[in-house]
């Protein structure tokens, strides 16, 4: 008769559990995002750069597969119908960033830029920027669903280093295209640039959303 | 004789169940959002409700009946059918009735008719009521706001832990309201049949005894059940889309809010408690449920930054404190002219 029963419960708590554990993959897919980049800087596409590029192709197989469940859950057992239809829009732009990290990887695997040795420190520190955001990101989205008076804080971050890491993106797109060098080794430099500064855009472009929503949920 | 009476109860009956059908909109938001099946809270609404009218209803019916001491089953018949037409036209007005001021509009046209006296402190005392029920209906609003709020930003709870427990809560809160719309609003439906109705003691199973009055509520907790459960499906789903477009957080609030006000109005436990604490009591009689649920959505306005404030809607309850009663006393008059003079009933 009532459907308030304990494996609702059960059921709830295998969903913060799986919530979670989408959280990690984007904090795993950045963290591996930033070795491959930068052994690929370093020592070009070898085994170790593979071996993190696979890597990151099973976390975002692996984040897609929770983000199905979850939202099946989540319709399945009717649960948190009010807001249901705003995590179901958050948790697929949060996937869509794992997703980014993953073609920008394998844009690096498939097409093995040759990055001329002037630009690598810049494409690091635009990886890093890009890597942070989506970190702070994660941040912000996990407090959304626990603590809502930090959601503020990390989406300020976030804010602040997309600032930066279009700056840094602007100012390389500028440098390359003053150089010399082939408009095709041009142009293939800018969709690595862009690519990576996608990322840190799309965090931006989540935060907003979420800012949204968090008004939306306060009492 | 049983069946003369069923036919003069039959009045009572329909305003219990119009008044299920219309005011039983605690679960409006739970089953709107779909947290609840209306089947599920039918159910709860159906039990809850009989057993607030039976344990509780005696406290607001006492006052109700000091008003006008209806002795004939006739008399009682007529108030409470223009109790009941009353109600059904000014809720084609769009006015948010009460049952409480047709019922008490009608037994002062009874009154009238009768040539007895109305006793003005009582009378003072019940419209007084009518205004307290939304004042404290939104007061209890916002303190219970600000009570979620002070609890959930130290309480740091996953949003599906918090969404579970916003439906346990708002499952006993629509519990515990639609127990207080029992204790309070029978007095409505049955509290004019109490002193005429030719009922005796009813020994249940467990050795319960219910009184003669008891059973008169019983029957009328039923009616008001038949109403919730046949008919207030619509008027669940509009309360919930519309006037009660809130959050179920927040709907708890106005539910809980709503309950307590009712529930206030009509303990008798509760006064008592209040008398041996030295403490200042307020007195048992029936108020809108309807009043009080939009005195609180209108208290939780204020809480959240005064957006809440509809004068159009305060405007309209003010009107009905005054156009239900007199409406309710005029209809009365006359029908119990024509119940006396032309169908020969003894109606006082």
């Amino acid at each position: 008769m009532f459907h308030i029963h304990l494996s609702l419960f059960s059921k709830t708590k295998a969903l913060e559990a799986d919530i979670d554990k989408f959280h990690d993959k984007l904090i795993d897919a950045s963290i591996s995002f930033t070795k491959a980049v930068k052994i690929y800087l370093k020592e070009g596409r070898n085994a170790d750069f593979e071996k993190h590029s696979k890597q990151i192709k099973l976390i975002e197989h692996n984040a897609d597969e929770l983000r199905r469940s979850i939202e099946n859950n989540l319709y399945g057992y009717n649960l948190i119908p009010d807001l249901r239809a705003d995590v179901l829009e958050l948790v697929e732009n949060f996937d869509k960033v794992i997703n980014k990290i993953d073609e920008v990887t394998y844009m690096f695997y498939a097409e093995c830029p040759q990055i001329p040795d002037e630009y690598r420190e810049s494409f690091n520190e635009l990886v890093h920027l890009s890597a942070d955001a989506a970190e702070n990101m994660c941040k912000a989205s996990r407090s959304f669903f626990r603590d809502l008076s930090t959601v503020r804080d990390y989406s300020q971050k976030v804010y602040s280093i997309e600032h930066e890491s279009d700056l840094c993106s602007r100012k390389m797109l500028e440098n390359i295209f003053a150089s010399d060098r082939q408009l095709a080794e041009k142009l293939q430099l800018r969709q690595f640039i862009d690519g990576i500064a996608e990322i840190a855009d799309q965090a931006e472009d989540f935060i907003d959303q979420l800012l949204i929503f968090t008004i939306k949920r306060d009492i | 004789m049983a069946l003369t009476f069923l036919f003069y109860l039959s009045s009572g009956l329909f305003l219990g169940w119009s008044l299920g059908a219309s005011e039983a909109s605690n679960f409006g938001t739970a089953v709107a959002t779909k947290m609840l099946k209306f089947r599920t809270a039918a159910i709860i609404s159906s039990v809850c409700v009989i057993l607030g009218a039976v344990i509780e209803g005696s406290g607001a019916t006492k006052t109700l009946d000091s008003l006008g001491d209806i002795t004939s089953l006739a008399g009682a018949f007529m108030i409470a059918l223009s109790a009941a037409l009353t109600t059904a036209w000014m809720v084609k007005l769009s006015i948010p009735v009460s049952t409480s001021q047709a019922i008490v509009g009608a037994i002062i046209g009874w009154n009238f008719f009768a040539g007895r006296t109305t006793d003005l402190t009582i009378l003072s005392e019940i419209i007084s009521a009518w205004f307290l029920g939304p004042i404290f209906g939104g007061i209890f609003a916002i303190l219970l706001y600000y009570l979620l709020k002070i609890t959930f930003t130290h309480w740091k709870l996953h949003i599906l832990r918090k969404d579970s427990l916003t439906r346990i809560a708002l499952i006993l809160a629509g519990a515990f309201g639609m127990y207080a719309l029992g204790a309070n609003n029978i007095a409505n439906v049955m509290g004019v049949f109490v002193p005429s109705a030719p009922l005796h003691q009813l020994k249940l199973p467990l050795g319960i005894v219910l009184s003669h009055e008891q059973v008169l509520f019983l029957l009328g907790g039923i009616a008001i059940s038949v109403g919730i459960c046949t008919y207030s499906h619509k008027v669940i789903e509009t309360i919930g889309n519309t006037i009660m477009k809130l959050s179920p957080l927040m709907a708890w609030v106005v539910v809980l809010a709503h309950g307590i006000v009712l529930y206030i109005f009509s303990s008798t436990e509760l006064r008592d408690l209040l008398i041996s604490w030295h403490l200042p009591t307020l007195p048992l009689v029936p108020v809108s449920a309807t009043q009080a649920i939009i005195g609180s959505v209108i208290g939780l306005g204020l809480a959240k930054g005064g957006r809440g404030l509809n004068w159009s809607v305060i405007g309209k309850i003010v009107i009905s404190f005054v156009i239900t009663p007199i409406t309710s006393a005029l209809v009365c008059y006359i029908s119990l002219f024509f119940l006396q003079n032309v169908f020969q009933q003894v109606v006082y």
